[in-house]
């Protein structure tokens, strides 16, 4: 027993000074961590998009088509940047990309509204971006619902400014985003980006580790010492190693990252740090199982990568998990980033305990668990199919060295 | 000379000898990019998400605010999935996930809205989730405005209006939208035309990079060399003919299964889309042999590549537009061979618009095309000399 947990700190040490001596590993633990935050969160650092240029083509050219397209352009959503005699002209500069939408009022328009009846303004969104057409949409709606209120009042004559306004509006509503105020693309997209980097490069970093090793097995230059013996040991171990890595790397990622971008962070720290647990020890047993399948020390690019694209539309961030068919719903309770993406999502953002987030921090343990014991299995087998462990290997080597050079020696 | 004779040939037949023998390749140029064709569309097969869970606390509960709840349900984007008795157990449901907005109707509303004392309701979306937040806020502010509109209209069709009076009076202004090329909103037309062609994209350049330096590691790039006659250009040219042509495949086959099978908004012939496709191959290869010239380490260059194909989706600017990023990466965005993809894709299959509007954008793709001629020679230096190092 002694010897047991002898041999894990033993490993625990040795794979440290492997993984820091190694620098792909290096760069995979900490340079993209440390880099690819940061990178991601600047692209989208300005949260929203703010004055969309627009072009307008005023057919109606009244006071009142006038005041519309002013308080358009006077919107924090809107930039008009033209005001076009025609369609065509504006439409040119659609196709040019200078513009991303139309705001189009007809002739009839203020006409109609003197007449008492509805009148139209059409709006022509490019929709090379959805976002372009929430910007126009919320934009133009906010104008003519408070032109609306205008002229309705002004309508209602002989009665006070609150009595109009209650006539008008008699159910006025608020609304509030919650968790992340301001609607922005960062707040939202960045805590479950900062997830999967940790799950990734952890898949990333401890593959080319393992392929490294495979590579070395098969050309028979592995040396290992006796204290490789017991798998358990050494996967203990090497989950050890990697748990003191990333309790430092998610330290950065999860807490200084945010920090410096100014990301919502609602969490209590007992209950961040007792969520990570289980979140690390998932995603690294998940690593080591997945590293099982990598036979060289550079393949893990090809084969992991990719895979970061997908496993973020799964976790039901940006896709909402209720549209997402059954199938892949039941795949990606398959990743750590999954659980640890909506957990750590609803603890930083929407200020949630660990009692909220049971249902996800119960998931990561069986998970932890579960590819505990998958990877345990592939440790057995590999130690049978190698006929490691390396020392048993290394001994025969050593003496047999040992006693060629006391032949020659002898000689 | 017969083209079985030639060089090019041989190399690329010595190249899928080599691919078939590991099936790390057939599982990057085929598996992924078909996992991703399925993936994709079938995870957004929905296009816009429907019947978002949502949950209502009405301390109210009359009829009249019953019929506004009922109504909201009908909504095709919410679905009130439970009644809380009290704001704060709403809110811990959404703490815990299960639903992502919450109508709030206080008591009195209606009787202080019949009073004309204005009365007022609240909504909160969980915004952490900006898809569905953004869907439940728009159905949940059109309610308020029917709800607030409802009472009006009673009141005017009470006093003798007919209803196309009562709009005008209570809606002077309407706006009508009109989503050009895409009116279902659909986020799958909206995001998969690009991110497709994205994993492929990224594939593409890891495995030219990783197929180039393996002859490094392996050293067996100077029987490559040799059998091209010492000639890099013809070396590279055999060597990813076989891979060029399978991700032509891929990426045509994706257009197709785009535009054919699930019929997303094509306004034009496919041709200029499969052009843009070709080119987009050119020149993820062309761009990733610039970088393996560049930089003879096999991990280095897919690094490199990697930072390179990852950081592709965001600066595409597909999901978030490339106007609204900061300078510095707007300026980066003219770096990335997706981005003219993106484009092209825009004017082309979206808009519909002649092809010369796209000229620029498919000379961009071809110049990255050409990059590898700036530091090929590099390449060759490397083969006949680099030792790998464990």
């Amino acid at each position: 027993m002694k010897k047991f947990i002898g041999s894990i700190f033993e490993v625990a040490l040795r794979e440290l000074k492997k993984a820091f001596t190694d620098v792909g590993a290096l760069v995979f633990f900490f340079i993209v961590p440390m880099g690819y935050p940061l990178l991601y969160a600047y692209l989208y650092s300005n949260e929203v998009v703010h004055e969309v240029p627009v072009v307008a083509v005023d057919e109606c050219r009244s006071s009142l088509s006038r005041e519309f397209l002013r308080k358009s352009d006077a919107t924090a959503d809107l930039k008009i940047i033209s005001y076009c005699s025609d369609m065509e002209e504006a439409r040119e500069l659609i196709r040019k990309h200078k513009a991303y939408g139309l705001i189009h009022v007809p002739k009839e328009f203020s006409k109609e509204v003197a007449a008492g009846r509805q009148s139209t303004v059409n709006l022509y969104c490019d929709m090379s971006g959805m976002l372009y057409y929430k910007a126009l949409l919320s934009g133009c709606t906010k104008v003519s619902l408070s032109m609306n209120k205008d002229i309705k009042m002004a309508r209602l004559s002989g009665r006070s400014n609150a009595e109009k306004e209650n006539t008008v509006q008699p159910i006025s509503y608020e609304y509030v985003a919650m968790a992340n105020p301001q609607n922005g693309f960062c707040s939202f997209i960045i805590p479950a980006v900062l997830i999967v980097v940790i799950q990734q490069t952890l898949v990333l970093g401890i593959s080319m580790l393992a392929g490294t090793e495979t590579e070395r097995r098969r050309r028979g230059v592995i040396f290992l010492s006796s204290h490789y013996e017991n798998p358990m040991a050494v996967l203990l171990g090497k989950g050890l190693c990697y748990f003191l890595i990333y309790a430092f790397v998610s330290l950065y990622v999860l807490c200084l990252v945010p920090l410096m971008f100014d990301l919502p962070q609602l969490w209590q720290p007992m209950d961040l740090v007792l969520f990570m647990v289980p979140l690390l020890l998932s995603c690294i047993f998940f690593a080591i199982t997945v590293s099982y399948f990598v036979r060289d020390r550079e393949s893990c690019f090809l084969l992991f990568v990719f895979a970061s694209v997908p496993i973020l539309f799964m976790s039901g961030i940006s896709w909402p998990s209720s549209a997402i068919p059954g199938f892949w719903r039941g795949l990606s309770y398959c990743f750590p980033s999954t659980f640890g993406i909506n957990g750590f999502v609803r603890l930083s953002g929407m200020a949630a305990s660990l009692v909220d987030v049971k249902r996800e921090y119960v998931c990561l343990w069986i998970q932890s668990g579960a590819y505990f014991l998958v990877s345990m299995l592939i440790y057995i087998r590999m130690y049978r199919f190698y006929d490691i462990p390396g020392a048993k290997y290394l001994r025969d080597k050593r003496a047999e060295v040992r006693e060629r050079i006391r032949a020659r020696i002898s000689v | 000379m017969e083209f079985k004779e030639s060089r090019i040939y041989r190399l690329s037949r010595r190249e899928v000898v080599r691919m078939m023998q590991r099936p790390l390749y057939m599982l990057c140029m085929i598996g992924a990019p078909l996992f991703c064709f399925i993936y994709f569309t079938s995870l957004m097969k929905e296009g816009l998400p429907q019947n978002l869970p949502a949950g209502v606390v009405d301390d109210d509960n009359t009829a009249v605010t019953r019929r506004i709840l009922r109504n909201l349900d009908s909504f095709q984007q919410t679905q009130i999935v439970s009644q809380y008795p009290n704001f704060i157990d709403a809110r811990n449901a959404m703490q815990r996930g299960e639903i992502y907005g919450i109508y709030y109707i206080p008591e009195g509303t209606t009787q202080k809205a019949q009073r004309f004392e204005q009365a007022k309701v609240s909504f909160y979306t969980n915004a952490a989730y900006l898809v569905p937040a953004s869907l439940l806020y728009r159905d949940m502010t059109m309610m308020s405005e029917y709800a607030s509109a409802g009472v009006g209209r009673e009141m005017l069709l009470a006093r003798g209006y007919t209803m196309d009076q009562a709009m005008g009076f209570l809606q002077p202004i309407k706006m009508d939208m009109r989503a050009v090329g895409n009116p279902w909103l659909s986020y799958s037309i909206y995001l998969n035309n690009t991110l497709i062609p994205a994993v492929i994209m990224l594939m593409i350049m890891l495995v030219t990079a990783f197929s180039v330096h393996t002859e490094l590691k392996d050293g067996s790039s100077k029987a490559w060399m040799e059998m091209a006659g010492g000639n890099v250009y013809v070396a590279v040219a055999g060597k990813l003919l076989p891979q060029t042509l399978v991700f032509c495949l891929m990426v045509c086959g994706a257009q197709i299964w785009l535009y054919g099978y699930l019929a997303f908004p094509l306004n034009n012939p496919i041709w200029p889309m499969i052009l843009a496709g070709v080119l987009l191959v050119l020149a993820s290869e062309g761009f990733a042999l610039f970088i393996c010239s560049a930089i003879p380490s096999l991990r280095w260059a897919l690094s490199l590549s990697t930072l390179w194909g990852v950081l592709s989706i965001p600066i595409a600017g597909f999901s978030f537009p490339v106007m609204a990023m900061p300078p510095a990466l707007k300026a980066l965005s003219y770096l990335f061979p997706l981005r003219y993809y993106f484009l092209i894709y825009v004017d082309q299959a979206l808009d519909g618009l002649p092809i010369h509007y796209s000229s620029w954008f498919y000379l961009a793709l071809l110049g990255f095309a050409l990059m590898p001629l700036i530091d090929l020679r590099l390449l060759k230096h490397a083969a006949l000399h680099y030792e790998y190092t464990y």
